[in-house]
């Protein structure tokens, strides 16, 4: 089997607060195959933004990777001293964000990022332009050429994530990182950017890692998926394993709730009910246990574990 | 009010942190005191002329020695800090209070109201103070209140420019919409939503313009603009002490310690509060 | 039944600078149509959707029907009685009666109060509809669902779906006839839209609210509105039962937005109706029915001129030449 884009480990990151240690992340384990589409699926406070931030090695000071590897590649990037940490960053790992003014700088014109993304590349600039043009183009973008003049506040927000997402994938990363990249906009705009992705990740066949919380754009763009809920991974697989036969009762309530997947028009929508536990005073056993309605003794006691072979579930009642 | 309190706690808990802020809090504090107590703490009469220890260097009699009227520096100094500090206090407190008032009514009133006062505040920014100052005391004669008078009137634009550029930016935010949508009168929105989110940078401001203000009085009691003779003003001991430094240095080393004491705590500690309350500067929790 | 609110023709223009509009040199017009006609009605005890697309001019919308924004045009009739505009040419609603609810939960609520001040406020601001505003405070926050120790929390330190309730329970204070939402549901996670939604569905039946629900998010319109307008740069394209327009749209934008969404049920192919590019800018509105720039099925009348209204005789109007049958 080919090396894997990514391959998370058992991965447990805390942040130490004045109140107390806050375990974020707990014991993850995440596969992404080369050239594949992950898809990663939490709602606030799940902890992604930390994972993204431990993959790009971009934690904050009082974080604390207390145990795990992250192999890209193969190679343990927690061990890359931050010179070869940098050299990955943009260039065989790229991120997406939500907001696409976090990836443009206000003050630089278009063609000025899009050239300096290059900026490992040896080739002489007339050659860097045209690249950056093409790839506008490949992007959906109208009068690339002219579009280099312009800075990021001229255009309009589905414009300047195309913008971020073509800047991102000018270097061919192994991975890319989507973290809610079309949250904000438009339906119709999220269509075509996801339209676009899937053709861009079908030509470069990098791996991305996409999260999201809109249920439809994981299903349609993502060939596996992973269920996050507070700080820990609760079902992975196809995608068409967890979502029409969901195992973890998280999963099966958020599908529930997802208003596109009701059919009958109804004037009670479903809610999950209860709230996140507090990170900093977790409960011991399974975590969803105060919100779960289908658990049992040991669920209070025994922290479940992620068991399974391409469907992998982490529930006590799971598959009784 | 259980919340300043809160707020006051919170602050003095990250100044405790900040060495360089609470180094400020600490001169400030002991100028204040010693310029309150000055009447108790000085061993002489500021005013005691002897004219046979004219010019002594510092000794136990004198700590900072004698000008050139044998009149006790200390003395003056500590009696000159009250009135540099009686400046500081009334002339920012009225420019900030006035300048309040203009920069949240140019900034929220309508457009001809906001036209009008940008161009007072323009026109009496551009007046060089020491010009201004020339020109009010050829009409009233030089005084204490020649100077505060003065720098009241140089400072009111200076905090009306900023209050209004505040007042502006908050105005097109979605919470004083949403007071206007409930029906919250101009006054109501000024007082309750505008006020309390500009008052941080304004109290910022106010600290880093004391030294400002005590040096302005300084130099036009310098000149001799200001504070009248016998009365002792930093500016003045400062004067004295140039015409007399050939004999001996010390008026002047006097007359400026306490000046450049001031600058330096009110600018450390202003800028320490600065950092302190401001809330993109605040730590995260580290929340995933 | 009479309506709560009529709005005929409404109309809300933005002058340009002269500097800018020289500056862009294609156009040469000084003002921005941001709402170019828009009629509708809502009744009492009933829901309303407006959805468009960013740029439809649909907050923009809500900011001129609470007398934020000047109109330019048009009339707003309120339970029967037209309303006034001021001197700034805005409307002058009786603020009692009308809430606005807005689309950033936190920011909406002033930073340096507590939930309890900014829950008492409404009845500081209009006196005489509560003894104890305090009192009434906690009463609005039990109403929404949340404890009283919220009373003494600031903005920032709410949850999204916290101070979206802060936000449903200062808007319901003074009891209004008619709420309006701007995006109640935005920036929510899935499994908590439903919280609001219901919320909202609650109180309206306790308290017969009419309520204008403005949102992009087609799939929670289906549940909570009877009735939905889509609109389309600061025009209605089509308007009607809720439950006509998603079984049968007429009008191809309509149709476009329908198929847009992506569906959660991995095995279906996506019917994308191919809508290309992106809402243009109102500063170079298309000729004629400014849909047909990125129209599938736009032919030589489309831009010529705006389409009239068109109906079958049932709950639905649309305005197309060429609409889906």
């Amino acid at each position: 089997m080919a090396t894997p884009a990514l391959d998370i480990r058992n991965l447990s990151v805390s942040y130490q607060t004045d109140r107390g240690e806050l375990r974020a992340l707990r014991n993850i384990n995440l596969q992404i195959p080369a050239g594949r589409i992950i898809g990663i699926v939490g709602e606030s406070g799940c902890g992604k933004s930390t994972l993204i931030s431990a993959i790009i090695r971009l934690l904050a000071p009082n974080a604390r990777i207390s145990e795990g590897e992250i192999l890209f590649r193969g190679d343990d990037l927690l061990g890359l001293d931050p010179k070869a940490m940098r050299a990955l960053r943009g260039n065989e790992i790229s991120v997406v964000f939500q907001d696409p003014m976090t990836s443009l700088n206000p003050v630089l014109t278009i063609g000025r990022q899009m050239l300096d993304v290059q900026h490992r590349e040896k080739h002489p600039k007339a050659k860097k332009r045209a690249r950056a043009i093409k790839m506008l183009e490949r992007v959906g973008i109208p009068d690339p050429a002219e579009q280099l003049n312009r800075y990021p506040h001229h255009l309009s927000g589905g414009m300047r994530q195309r913008v971020a997402i073509a800047m991102a994938l000018m270097t061919d990363p192994g991975l890319l990182i989507a973290d809610e990249p079309t949250t904000a906009l438009d339906a119709t705009l999220e269509a075509q950017i996801i339209y676009r992705l899937q053709q861009l990740q079908r030509d470069f066949g990098c791996a991305i890692l996409f999260i999201s919380h809109h249920l439809g754009v994981i299903a349609e763009l993502c060939d596996e998926v992973v269920v996050m809920y507070a700080g820990e991974v609760v079902e992975s697989g196809t995608t068409r394993d967890v979502f029409l036969k969901p195992q973890h009762p998280y999963t099966r309530k958020l599908l529930d709730c997802d208003p596109a997947r009701i059919k009958q028009a109804t004037r009670k929508l479903p809610v999950i009910d209860g709230s996140l536990p507090d990170l900093l005073e977790l409960p011991g056993g399974c975590v969803f246990r105060p919100r779960c309605d289908r658990c049992i003794e040991t669920c209070a006691i025994e922290r479940p574990e992620l068991k399974g072979d391409r469907h992998r579930v982490a529930c006590h009642v799971a598959g009784l | 009010m259980s919340v300043q309190r809160g707020v006051i706690a919170e602050i003095f808990g990250r100044l405790r942190k900040d060495s360089l802020g609470m180094t400020g809090l600490v001169i400030v504090v002991v100028i204040l005191l010693a310029s309150i107590f000055a009447p108790v703490l000085t061993p002489h009469d500021p005013l005691e002329v002897d004219v046979y220890n004219r010019l002594v260097s510092p000794s136990w009699q004198h700590w900072l020695g004698t000008d050139q009227l044998g009149r006790d520096v200390l003395s003056r100094v500590l009696f000159g800090g009250r009135i540099a500090l009686k400046v500081a206090l009334v002339a920012i407190s009225v420019s900030m209070a006035v300048g309040l008032l203009l920069g949240m009514m140019a900034g929220f009133g309508p457009k001809w109201l906001d036209r009008l006062l940008v161009i007072c505040f323009d026109t009496l920014r551009s007046f060089p103070t020491i010009m201004f100052a020339l020109a009010i005391v050829a009409l009233t004669g030089p005084s204490l209140n020649t100077v505060i008078g003065v720098i009241i009137i140089t400072s009111i634009p200076v905090y009306g420019r900023i209050v209004r550029t505040q007042t502006q930016a908050l105005r097109e935010n979605d919470f004083i919409l949403a007071e206007r949508a409930m029906g919250a009168s101009t006054a109501r929105i000024l007082r309750d939503h505008i006020l309390p989110n500009i008052a941080a940078p304004l109290l910022i401001l106010a600290s880093m313009d004391v030294p400002a203000v005590v040096g302005m009085e300084a130099g036009l009691s310098f000149l001799g603009l200001g504070v009248t003779p016998p009365t002792p003003s930093w500016g003045n001991i400062l004067s004295d002490g140039y015409s007399y430094l050939r004999n001996s240095p010390w008026p002047i080393i006097a007359g400026g310690i306490p000046l450049i004491l001031v600058t330096l705590g009110f600018t450390f500690f202003g800028e320490s509060l600065r950092d302190i309350l401001d809330p993109k500067l605040r730590g995260k929790d580290g929340k995933g | 039944m009479s309506d709560l609110l009529l709005v005929r023709d409404l109309r809300v223009r933005y002058p340009l600078d002269g500097g800018m509009a020289s500056i862009l040199k294609r156009n040469r017009r000084a003002y921005v149509d941001v709402v170019h006609g828009v009629s509708l009605n809502i009744k009492r005890g009933e829901t309303l959707a407006v959805v468009g697309e960013s740029g439809s001019g649909k907050t923009t919308l809500a900011m001129a029907l609470c007398g934020l924004v000047p109109l330019s045009g048009g009339e707003v009739y309120f339970d029967g009685k037209i309303l006034a505009t001021g001197k700034d040419g805005c409307l002058r609603p009786d603020r009692r009666r009308i809430a606005l609810m807005f689309q950033d939960p936190v920011g909406s609520l002033s930073p340096r109060m507590t939930v309890r001040k900014l829950l008492a406020e409404p009845f500081r601001i209009h006196k005489g509809l509560s003894d104890d505003p305090d009192r009434s405070a906690l009463d609005l926050l039990s109403m929404v669902g949340l404890g009283t120790d919220f009373a003494d929390r600031y903005p920032h330190q709410l949850s999204g779906g916290q101070a979206r309730r802060v936000g449903v329970a200062r808007a319901l204070a003074l009891k209004p006839d008619l709420l309006i939402a701007d995006e109640p549901t935005a920036g929510l996670d899935v499994s908590v839209q439903g919280e609001v939604l219901n919320l909202l569905a609650d109180l309206q039946q306790e308290m017969g609210l009419g309520i204008m629900l403005i949102t992009h998010n087609l799939n929670i319109v289906r549940h909570v509105a009877r009735q939905m307008s889509i609109m389309y740069l600061g025009r209605f394209l089509e308007q009607g039962l809720s439950e006509l327009i998603f079984s049968h749209p007429r009008h191809p934008y309509t149709a476009a937005l329908l198929a847009a969404n992506p569906s959660p049920d991995p095995d279906a192919t996506p019917q994308r109706v191919k809508l290309t590019g992106e809402v243009p800018s109102l500063l170079q509105r298309p000729t004629g029915c400014e849909f047909h720039t990125r129209c599938p099925r736009v032919q030589a009348d489309c831009r010529e001129s705006f389409p009239g209204r068109q109906s079958d005789g049932g709950d639905q109007t649309w305005n197309c030449f060429h609409a889906i049958v």
